[in-house]
Order: structure tokens, then C-alpha cells, then sequence
């Protein structure tokens, strides 16, 4: 079982990560963006089933792991209008090189994303 | 027909359900911390926790920690807005009546496209998927984290 501080860890470098991989999407760095996106979500979901398990607090929040809807939240993080574009930007990237949605790829996993290259 | 018309019927009806919803809420007078909201930032994430109600339906889905990240954004979202837990609480409370009112019109149609265990079970989704929000809403205001702060710009 992990203590709390490295929960805490946990938290502030999902929370760095998350910043990192929307800062790359504002900027249309858009390379292996979506399987970053997916370690990311497994990360998330960690952070999330061990904070649901009552044995852990959050002494700081972690962000929101989805933003589609989310021109708020990206503006409280600090994107500016170009950035957010671009942010929104790459869900369509996704959209039309895999053939669906942003999350669709995510829940379909890395398995279908090696088919598609192969 | 299944669980997948009765999402397609939620989801094709999404902006009516949610003017309804957003009208409830600005009617409510135990309801305080929308008032500094703007129209988008009292409906924020509404739409799309619907939508991820919809696709746990289709799929006759559970709703669990993985599988509710919109209802965790909105969590998140009304943390930093500042709202009171107990309205975040009660306007979930809102939600779940309009979806539930929903439901219970489209089972009423003359040629229903679903029979009453679809319905049933669409209903508990939704009532599981919004408990899983508040349940994450109580722990969160409970423990009063720190919420963190706008990034500086990052080099590549």
C-alpha cells in the first residue's frame, strides 16, 4: 500500500503531466499525443480508484482528466483563445486520422491503435 | 428495442432537457451559487455528463470511478466556481428529476420502443451515475483541497 505523500506525488505529477499534454495539444504538437492520452487516463483512473477507496485525501485536486466540453476549464488553466483552438483542434486531428472520437480511441486502447499502423 | 433507443431518445432531446434543467435551477431559491454564473458556466459540463449517462445506457453499463470522468470535471469545475457543495447537490438532485421525468414520458409514448425492465434499468444508471458524482462531490468539499493553480507557460 503507498502513504499518503506518495499519493500526493501522485497527484501533483498527474496534474503536471495533464498541463504538459494540453500545453503540446495548444501548441498542435499533436505526435503521439493520443497514446500519451492514454497512459494519462490509466494514471487518472489510479489516482481515482485509490482516492474512492476512503484510505487516501486529496490535499490538492487533481484536474479534470476530460476537457472536450470544457472551454471554463481550459480558460482557468490559463490557454488563451489560439491555444484553446488548438487544444480543440486536435480532437478533430484524432477524428479524422483514427476514424473516431477522442474518447472512442481511448476506451479502444492501444490493441486497436497498433492494428491501425500495422 | 433496447437501452439504446432510450439513449438515443435522452440524447436527441438534450438541449430541451437541458434549458428545462437550467430554468429549475435558476427558479430555485435554495440554490445561491449560480447566481455569479453565467449561462455556459451554470451548463458547463451538463451536457456532456448526459452524454456520458447515454453511452453507460447504450452499452447497459454500470456507471463506476472509471467511467464517470465528466461528473468529475463537473465536481472539479464547481470546486474552483466556488459553489456550495449543498447546491452542487441539489442541482445534481434537479438533474436526476429532469432525466427521470424524461424517461417516464418517452415510456408513455402509444408505441413505446422499450418495455419497462429497458426502462428500469436505464433509470439506474442514471440514479447510479449521479450518486457516483455526489459521492465525489461530498468527499471532495469534505476534505477541502487546494485547487490547483493556472500553469505558467511550459517549454517543450
Amino acid at each position: 500500500m503507498i502513504s499518503q505523500e506518495e499519493f500526493d506525488r501522485f497527484v501533483r505529477d498527474y496534474n503536471e503531466d495533464y498541463r504538459l499534454l494540453l500545453t503540446r495539444a495548444s501548441r498542435r504538437h499533436y505526435d503521439c499525443l493520443i497514446t500519451s492520452f492514454m497512459v494519462l487516463k490509466d494514471f487518472y483512473n489510479m489516482i481515482q480508484v485509490s482516492y474512492d477507496s476512503g484510505q487516501y485525501k486529496f490535499n490538492d485536486l487533481p484536474y479534470p482528466f476530460s476537457f472536450r466540453a470544457d472551454y471554463v476549464l481550459l480558460r482557468n488553466l490559463g490557454f488563451d483563445d489560439e491555444e484553446i483552438a488548438n487544444i480543440f483542434g486536435f480532437l478533430h486531428y484524432v477524428k479524422e486520422t483514427q476514424g473516431m472520437e477522442f474518447e472512442a480511441c481511448l476506451e479502444a486502447g492501444t490493441l486497436e491503435m497498433c492494428s491501425r499502423v500495422r | 428495442m433496447s437501452q439504446a433507443a432510450i439513449a438515443d431518445a435522452i440524447e436527441n432531446n438534450i438541449d430541451r432537457l437541458i434549458e428545462i434543467w437550467t430554468s429549475i435551477v435558476r427558479d430555485d431559491p435554495r440554490i445561491e451559487s449560480d447566481d455569479a454564473l453565467s449561462k455556459p458556466e451554470l451548463i458547463d459540463h451538463v451536457p456532456a455528463i448526459v452524454q456520458e449517462i447515454c453511452a453507460l445506457i447504450r452499452k447497459n453499463e454500470v456507471p463506476d470511478v472509471r467511467s464517470s470522468h465528466e461528473a468529475r470535471a463537473n465536481v472539479y469545475i464547481r470546486y474552483q466556481q466556488g459553489y456550495k457543495g449543498r447546491d452542487l447537490i441539489r442541482e445534481l438532485s434537479l438533474l436526476r428529476i429532469t432525466l427521470l421525468d424524461h424517461l417516464k414520458e418517452i415510456s408513455e409514448d402509444k408505441e413505446p420502443l422499450f418495455d419497462s425492465e429497458e426502462v428500469h434499468n436505464a433509470s439506474k444508471i442514471l440514479n447510479l451515475y449521479l450518486d457516483e458524482e455526489m459521492r465525489y462531490a461530498i468527499s471532495v468539499y469534505g476534505s477541502a483541497p487546494s485547487a490547483p493553480e493556472a500553469p505558467e507557460a511550459k517549454a517543450l
